[in-house]
This record gives structure tokens, sequence and C-alpha cells, in this order.
């Protein structure tokens, strides 16, 4: 039959194209594939992963949104997992995870209905206003904390329960305190960048410290610089992006000398127009002159004579964390140099740390930069420590916005499902159903933490459902004693910011694979993916 | 889900694809993968194991473009192994990181991290959570510091003799060892020149190693002073100079060039006498200020050609060029000069002085190196190796870094252990006291570290040609006995087992910080479930 009417040709040959129940099916399945592949991640007890990209650069990690990343998924629906666990990584910074743990459960129980003929539309409607009921109930649940100690002491302890998923848990008291004091060192803004994180291989973790001010390694120097003086008390800085080296003063000029007399008068001119900057810099009154640009080695020897110390090629983000500490600006011509424009810290020295000579600035006037130098015993082990304390201070920096808590250890998943689940019985007609199954959703948290402990999930998520039922609001986990306990008192605390914007996106992401009944997909242009010697299957 | 396969199908039976080039990808999940990562690590540690000790052997390594390197030291060993497997990976990286901190105990620590991970497998196959191993092994490393902390001795800083011993102990699993009194001196009287006891900080920037084949292992020295690797510019000017006043150049001797681009215009014959003129007059110039500021040597970053060479030789300044930036520094440094960019800034103050500067030749080579001795400055000093082969100045040049680096750590933090496996057995001892005070599963992994410290003076015992297991058991009981925190494996078979006596000192520090280091890794390893690895890296 298909012979005889030619077929209507509307796609380009090789275009993928799906649509309708089938869809919708194939895509949660791709999304809960994604979702595995992190699931294990979970909790106190979550392994972590290793993934060596075609580069052959290995990452270990334990954050969801970085080992998302890494997994470089083409599947068109399940990319919406990753947004949303990136978007959970630069909203709050934390519980990456388990945003995309939530997502592929409520996914997964739309399933049945789907395939039961239940118009998505339906489910979309029912999982909105769910998850605006469950919001307004997490607000009215949060604590709000209030007091200088004990706001401190809150913020300790969100960090500290973000922390205990990571490597670093042994030391997480260490870590959450570094974390805190590092976010109340910054100004009003907390702008992040102020936090440098300075990798060190070598060393135990506990030797990793806040410098309360600035370290950086020591940059490329020229002959002269060891004679230079290594320490300083109150010294001025300048901040400069110029190089201060011998050079042609504009590309591509030429000069014609009439006469040899000229020669020298022109080389005099160009050490004099270097001599000229130094000059300026020494009278300023600085001590250390620090750049963006090269030093040259015949800087480096003046700044030596006259005892002062230099240091060029400094990356940008070290110098305006300089500044911000420091105060002073970063100049870009020395001719207006003077008093006002320099720097100022009490202290200034060069250490040994590990194998590389470090710099430090500590007690500085404006004092809202800080760095974190972070030990460890390999490369990816420090890695793993920075993203995790980035976590933790994102964290932090949430929480002290936002100083209201919830208890986590699947407690408050656990009260979110309990609330939903009687909701549902006030509502009539099918959608009690979807409300029903939204509330099964949240227990897959306190599930899953469970089964990552290798704890029975069956009997712990009994005894939760009923702690719960009987009105005990913070009953959770406590995977060290494997048993069920109140988690607010055991202090295991998240902010309440987390759980609400994990909840919205997962139920944000849910309703938008819901929704897609077709994909289209244009066929890859040959030249690009195959490699030679690798036939295409 | 574990080797899962890699195409997935819906309930309809179309196949879909997730990830990019899933296909390609080599996936390994759940106890599977800790076991296969164990097996690994262990691997790289076994390679270790018999180069741990007084009596450890060497290890030859040949590079891909046909490079020989010969050495005992755990952290060259590594890097040049040039290990693939991303686990083996981490190994190498911990040695690395022992190496950058402490600079030795590079050895011990990887077999410390495999003695772990083995110890880690017997209670994964009882079905013990890893990460609840991990958390015994904390716990269990704690208790262990906190042992070497009550057991460390204060040492000494200041006593050069005991300093020179415990840089023996460094030096004494190492090929050098044949005169290990003299390269051990060497290392402390080195440190001792450039370290600033105040601020208990050593610059090791400011220790030049050089090294030269020929002569004898036992003609190594150390030169409180500079040596450079050349030679005096003109062959007639003299080989010893006394006294001398060094004027420090980083200016050639040629006439000054602009350095925007430019170009002369010589129009007639006049204008080309003038040049030549000019130039003569330049160097003459130079060469005057040069004598005049008082200066009897001058040191150049860079060449200058024959015509400066004679007017130089003919003015009598004896002069070296094409001397390193980081020499120039040095000597700099030494000789209390200033390093003068321009001749028209010589003054008499900023030359350096320098009590002798002499050539030295060797054997019937034509090599020629200059000394300069006797300078104001002692924190400058270099080491000059000599040797029978270039293998043998590598590993020296190692072994000495390695004893530099000991006695820094002392003179960083000057508390002591007893080595030879002492401090080893006398954590587990301490440790295996505790293990029954500690509640849940841990307990196991506490015994296991136990097990696992016991596994350094086993190998001791093993690569000395004693009986490890025997050694061991006598050794563990006898600490008990005496409870004397200091006996270890008597490796050189010296008729005791008093680690003090025998002098064999190792810095807490790096004691410390092998446990820690070894501990962390084993945790990372052991947390590692699930991994996914490009399929074609091991193929091809």
């Amino acid at each position: 039959m298909s012979m005889m009417a030619p077929p209507i040709i509307l796609l380009k040959d090789g275009t993928e194209n799906k649509q309708g129940k089938q869809q919708i099916i194939s895509n949660i399945n791709a999304c809960s594939v994604v979702a595995d592949s992190v699931r294990t991640t979970l909790g106190p007890r979550g392994m972590d992963k290793l993934i060596v990209d075609s580069k052959g650069k290995t990452t270990i990690s334990n954050d969801g949104a970085t080992i998302l990343k890494l997994l470089d998924i083409v599947f068109p629906a399940a990319v919406v997992m990753c947004d949303i666990a990136k978007s959970q990584d630069a909203e709050v910074g934390d519980g990456t995870t388990s945003v995309v743990v939530l997502a592929a459960e409520l996914l997964k129980r739309s399933k049945p209905f789907i395939e039961e003929g239940v118009h998505p539309q339906m489910l979309i409607r029912a999982y909105s206003k769910a998850a605006q009921e469950a919001v307004r109930y997490l607000d009215s649940l949060a604590v709000k904390i209030e007091g200088d100690s004990a706001l401190r002491d809150m913020l300790v302890k969100c960090a500290m329960t973000t922390l205990s998923s990571k490597l670093v848990s042994a030391e997480r008291e260490h870590f959450a305190n570094m974390c805190v004091d590092a976010v109340n060192i910054l100004d009003e803004r907390l702008p992040l960048n102020m936090i440098g994180m300075k990798r060190v291989p070598g060393g135990s973790l506990l030797e990793s410290r806040l410098v309360r001010g600035i370290a950086f390694q020591k940059a490329f120097s020229y002959a002269g610089f060891e004679m230079q003086p290594k320490t300083y008390a109150k010294p001025l800085i300048a901040l400069l992006n110029i190089e201060l080296e011998l050079k042609a003063e504009k590309e591509n000029a030429e000069m014609r000398i009439a006469s040899v007399d000229e020669f020298q008068k022109i080389v005099d001119a160009e050490w004099n127009i270097l001599y000229d900057k130094l000059k300026k810099i020494h009278e300023a009154g600085a001590k250390i002159v620090l750049s963006k640009l090269p030093i040259g080695d015949v800087a480096t020897q003046w700044f030596a004579d006259r005892d002062m110390f230099c240091a060029g090629r400094i990356p940008q983000e070290d110098l305006d964390r300089t500044m911000a500490a420091c105060g002073g600006s970063i100049l870009t011509t020395v001719t207006q140099i003077s008093r006002d424009v320099l720097g100022e810290c009490d202290k200034f020295y060069e250490q040994q740390v590990g194998s590389e000579r470090y710099n430090f600035f500590e007690g500085c006037r404006k004092a809202q930069a800080c760095t974190i130098l972070l030990r460890g015993g390999s490369e990816q082990f420090i890695a793993e420590t920075e993203r995790s304390l980035h976590d933790a201070i994102m964290i932090v920096r949430r929480a002290k916005k936002n100083d209201s808590i919830v208890a986590g250890g699947g407690a408050i998943d656990m009260e979110l499902s309990k609330h939903l689940r009687e909701h549902a019985k006030t509502i009539a007609g099918k959608e009690q159903f979807f409300w029903q199954a939204f509330a099964r959703s949240f227990e897959i948290i306190p599930q899953q933490l469970c089964y990552n402990a290798g704890i029975d999930a069956t009997d712990v998520l009994n005894k939760l459902r009923h702690k719960h039922a009987k009105g005990e609001k913070w009953a959770g986990i406590d995977i060290h004693s494997e048993d069920v306990k109140d988690n607010m008192m055991a202090c295991i605390w998240e902010p309440s910011l987390v759980k609400k914007n994990a909840l919205i996106s997962a139920v944000e992401a849910t309703c938008l694979v819901l929704s897609i009944d077709q994909t289209i997909k244009a066929p890859r242009t040959p030249s690009g993916g195959t490699l030679p010697g690798f036939p295409q299957q | 889900m574990a080797g899962q396969a890699q195409l997935i199908f819906d309930e309809y039976g179309q196949p879909f694809i997730v990830m990019r080039e899933q296909d390609k990808q080599k996936r390994l999940t759940g106890v599977e993968a800790i076991k296969s990562h164990i097996l690994a690590a262990r691997a790289v540690a076994n390679t270790m194991r018999t180069s741990l000790g007084p009596r450890g052997l060497d290890k030859m390594l040949v590079s891909p473009d046909g490079d020989v390197t010969i050495t005992n030291d755990g952290a060259t060993i590594m890097e040049k192994m040039d290990v693939q497997h991303h686990i083996a990976k981490l190994m190498v990286e911990l040695s690395k990181s022992q190496d950058q901190e402490i600079g030795d105990g590079t050895t011990g620590v990887v077999v410390l991290a495999g003695a772990l991970l083995e110890e880690a497998e017997h209670l994964l196959d009882r079905g013990i959570h890893p990460t609840k191993i991990a958390d015994g092994y904390d716990l269990a490393c704690k208790a262990s510091l906190e042992t070497l902390d009550r057991l460390a001795d204060q040492f000494p800083v200041e006593d050069r003799d005991r300093l020179i011993e415990t840089a023996q102990t460094s030096l004494g699993s190492k090929i050098v060892n044949r005169c290990i009194r003299q390269f051990a001196e060497i290392a402390v009287d080195s440190v001792l020149s450039v370290a600033d006891l105040k601020t208990r900080d050593v610059n090791f920037e400011l220790i030049k190693m050089e090294g030269k084949i020929g002569g004898r292992l036992e003609d190594t020295m150390l030169v409180k002073g500079i040596i450079i690797d050349k030679t005096m510019s003109h062959p007639q000017m003299p080989k010893e100079l006394k006294n001398v006043k060094v004027a420090i150049l980083t200016c050639p001797f040629e006439p000054p060039k602009p350095k925007t681009k430019h170009k002369l215009d010589v129009t007639s014959t006049e204008d080309f006498k003038k040049l030549r003129e000019y130039e003569k007059e330049t160097f003459e110039t130079m060469i005057r200020q040069v004598k005049e500021c008082g200066a009897t040597l001058a040191l150049c970053q860079w060449g200058f050609d024959d015509e400066a060479n004679h007017l130089l030789h003919h003015h009598n300044l004896p002069a070296v060029r094409w001397v390193g930036g980081p020499e120039i520094e040095l000597i700099a440094i030494a000789t209390n000069g200033r390093i003068v960019p321009r001749f028209a800034e010589l003054t008499t103050e900023k030359l350096g002085s320098a009590g002798l500067v002499r050539e030295i030749t060797f054997g019937t080579s034509n090599d020629r190196m200059l000394v300069i001795e006797e300078c104001p400055n002692n924190r400058a000093v270099t080491v000059f190796i000599r040797g029978g082969n270039k293998m043998m100045i590598d590993e020296a040049k190692r072994s000495l870094h390695d004893a530099m680096c000991v006695v820094r750590n002392l003179v960083r933090d000057s508390r002591i252990v007893y080595g030879g496996g002492a401090a080893e057995m006398a954590c587990a001892v301490e440790v295996a006291k505790q293990a029954d005070k500690i509640e849940g599963i841990e307990q196991y992994a506490f015994r296991a570290f136990v097990d696992a410290l016991e596994s350094i003076p086993m190998a001791l015992a093993e690569n000395s040609g004693l009986p490890p297991i025997d050694t061991v058991a006598a050794l563990k009981a006898m600490q008990i006995a005496q409870s004397n925190p200091r006996l270890g494996v008597d490796a050189l078979h010296k008729g005791t087992n008093d680690m003090q006596a025998q002098k064999v000192i190792e810095t807490l520090v790096s004691k410390k910080e092998q446990l820690s280091l070894a501990t962390q890794v084993v945790r990372m390893i052991l947390k590692i479930d699930d991994v996914r690895v490009p399929n074609d890296e091991h193929e091809h």
C-alpha cells in the first residue's frame, strides 16, 4: 500500500522523530538512568564516583552537579536533570544530588499514570498545586535562629551537615568552622570570589587553614629576587597593571638615527622611562610592588637595591583579593601614584608551604578577603576537598542571609510527605491519586539514605512514618546508630532554603519532562564525532 | 548493574543513548570496583616494598628515550614508572606529596597505604561497609598520632653530631652509604648554613647542587661559595685571583641598543669611521668604568665578542661570560654584591667581594670550573658531587636532597621518634590496646589498622634477610615486656634492637605525615564505588 501512495517527506533523512506516550515513557526512563548514576552519593554513607574523561583526566567526586557535568549527557530530555543539578548548584550550592533523585522519583511515580492513559497535563496541574502546598508547609515548619552566637552555631552546624557526606567528613568540624570564619570575613554582599582557595599537595588535611588575608604562590622571579627582604611589618603595597621592563614603547615603531651621537641618547631615554616609573613607586613609599604584568630583571634588581619587594605576573583574582583586603587600587599608570592609592597590611612574609614558597599578607586594613590553604594527599583529594568546601561555603552564605533551618537526615522529607498525604484526603476526584504519588515521592530521600548506608530501608521507613504520624515532626535517620532519632536535637540541620529550592526545581523539571510529547532530533553531520579507525556502527 | 549493558532499551524495545559515547566507556560499580582498585594499589605497593630500609634494593628504570635511572627513592621510582591506572596514579601522588612536604619516607607511605588496603579487602569480604572501614581507620590513625606525640623525644638541633646521625639514617638505604658520614656532614652543614633558625625556615633555593662525572664519590665536597660551570673568557687570564672585587653585570659588553626597532643610516665613509670610533670608545669606557670602581673581576650575564674579550685582557680585567641568571643571583648573595644592570651605575659599594676565585681542572679532561670561595656571606652554598657515572651522580643528588630534607624538618620541628619500625610497632601496641574500647563495627577496622602498621617492620625484616614473622612477633613481645617503644628491627645486624643505641631516628613530622597521608588516600580509594573510564585507554 505504501508503494502506491508516495510518503510525504517532511523531515530530512536520518532525523529522529519520536512522539506520543511512548516518548514520555522513554524520557522518564532516561531520567532515571541519570539519577541512578548519582543516587549512591547521597548521605553520610554515600560513595564517590571516579570518572576518567576522554583526555585521561581523573576526577573523584561526591558532588551531584560535578558528576553529571562530567557524564556528558546527550539524551535531550535527560539534559533537564543535569540542568536542575546545575541550577541548584548555582542557587544554593548544595543538595544537587537530592534534587536529581527527587525529580527522578516523581517521574517514576508518574509513569504508571501515563501508561494508564492519564493526560500529562492533569498530572502537571496536580503537581504544581501540591508543590505550592509543600512550600507553604515547609515555610511554616522552618525554625528561625536568633542571636549572634546562636547564629554562628547554626551556620557551623549547617556546614557540618553538608560536609558529612563528603570525603572530608572525618574533619567536618574543623572545616565547618573554617568556612563560617571565612564567610564572616566578607562584606555585606558576601562575594564568593573574595575567598581564595589555594591547593598545596602534601600535608595532612588538618593542616589546611584559613589565612585572614591573602596568600599566593611566589611568582616567577628574575635574578635579584632572593636579595629582596622577605618580611615587612606594616608595609605599603602598590598594586599595578604595568609592565616594569625595558621594552619597545610602541609596536611597529621604527627610529631612524642620523648619527651615532644620538644613539646613546635614545638608549638613555628608554632607561629613563623605566627608571622614572620605578622612582615614582619608590617615592610614594611603597615597600611591596605587585603587578599583573611581568616585572623584569632590571626592575627586580632596582627594587632589591632599595630593600623593596616585588612580584610580577600575579593572577588577576589574587590582585583583586589583595585590593579588597589591603585597600588601595590597581594602577595602570604611576604618574598619579600617591599614598592614598597604596594598600596596607600589618605583616608580610614569605613562607614555605609544601614544596612551594608562598607570600602571605596578614592583618589587612580592610580585611574583606581571605584565603583558604588546602592541604591533602593527592591532587584529586584536594580538588574534591575544594568542591566540598565550596558547597559548605555556599550553604553558609545562604544560611547567613536566610537564617531559618529545618532538620536533615530525611526528617523534613518525611514530614512533608506525611502532610501532603493527609492533605490529599481532602481532595475529591482522581487528582487525589496524583497527590498521593507526589507525597510518596518524598520518601525516596530517607529511603536512599538507608540504602547507601546498608540499613534496612523498609524497617526504618515504617518507623519514621509511625513517628511522624504521632507528631514527632523532626524524626529522621541516625546513620551512626542505624536507627531513628530526633534530628533537630541531633543538630543535623539544613537551611530551609536548600530544601525549598530543591523541591521547586525538582517539580519544575518533572512537569517539563512530562509535558514533552515529541522530540525531533536533527541528524549529526557526518564530519564531526567519528574518529578515524572507529567505524560507525 | 555491574558491567551494565551499555545500550538501554525502553519498554517498546527501542534503544536509547543517554550519555555521549557510553558504548565506549568501561564501567565498574559496587564492591567489584573497590576490589579492582585495591588490587591495582597493592600492585604498586608491592613494587615498592623491596626498596624499604637500609637493606632495601634499588630499582632500575629505563625511560622511553633510553635514559637509565637507578634509584632507591620511592618518589622517584613512582614518578618514573609512569603508571596508567587511575588508582595507581593516586598512589604515585601520595608518594609525591610526601616528597614535597617532607622529602623523606616516600617508600614507607606507599607500603603502609598498600597494607591498609590489603586489610580493608578482608573486611570487605566480611561485608563491612567501606566508609565504616574508612571511619575506623581514621579513628585508629588519630590514636596513633596521639601515641606518636606522646612517644616523641626532643632533639637537640644545636648538636651538629646528632644531626649528622639523623642524616645518616636517611642515607643508610641509599647507594651512597659507602661514604655515609661524609655525605651526612655535607647535608647538615649545607642546611645549617642557609637555615634561618629564628623563623625555622630553610630556603632550598640557596643550596646549589652541581655534579661532574669523574673522580670518586669520596671527592664530593661542600663549597661555602659558588661553583659555576664556566671559565675565564680569555685563556690567558689568570687562573687564580685573591681578594677579588666582583662586578656583577647583567648588561653585555657591547654598544647599548635601544629596544625600539631602529635603523642607523650610514651614508658616507666618515659616518662609518665615526661608528667604528664610537664602538671602540664605548668598549673602552665600559672597561674604564669597571676598572675605576675598583673591580678586579667582571661576571657578565651575557656574552661579548672577541674584540671586547681582547680589550678586557689587554686592560688586565679578568671576566667571565654567559653566567646564568640563578647563578648570578647566588653569587650576588654570597659576595654581598649588587647586580648592576648598566655600566653607568657601577659604584664601589655595589661590588661583591670574595677571598678566592680559582679555576679548577679535572683529571685529564679539559673541563674547567670556576670556584668562588671565602665569601663574606655564607648563606649560599654549593654541593659539588663527583661520581663514576651520571646515574651515580643523579642518585647521589637525590639522596642528598632527602637527607637535607630530614635535617630541614628537624630545624623546623625538633621532635623525633625512633626508626627501624620501632615507632610503627609502638603505635600498633598502643592502638591494639585501645581497640577493645571502641563501640560498633569500627572496632574491626581499628584492629586491621594495627595489622597494617606491623607490615612496615615486617617489610624491613624481610628486606634485611631476617625471618619476618618471627622477628616481628619477637619484637612485639619485647616491646610489651620491656614497655620500651624504642625497640625496632635490627636491619643492619648490629646486635641490638634498641634504636636509640643504634641512633636510627626519624622526625616526628615525617612519621605523622606518613600515617595521615596513607589513611587519607585509603579513605579516598575505599569511597569510590562507580568508575567510568574511556574504554580505549588500555587497549591501545
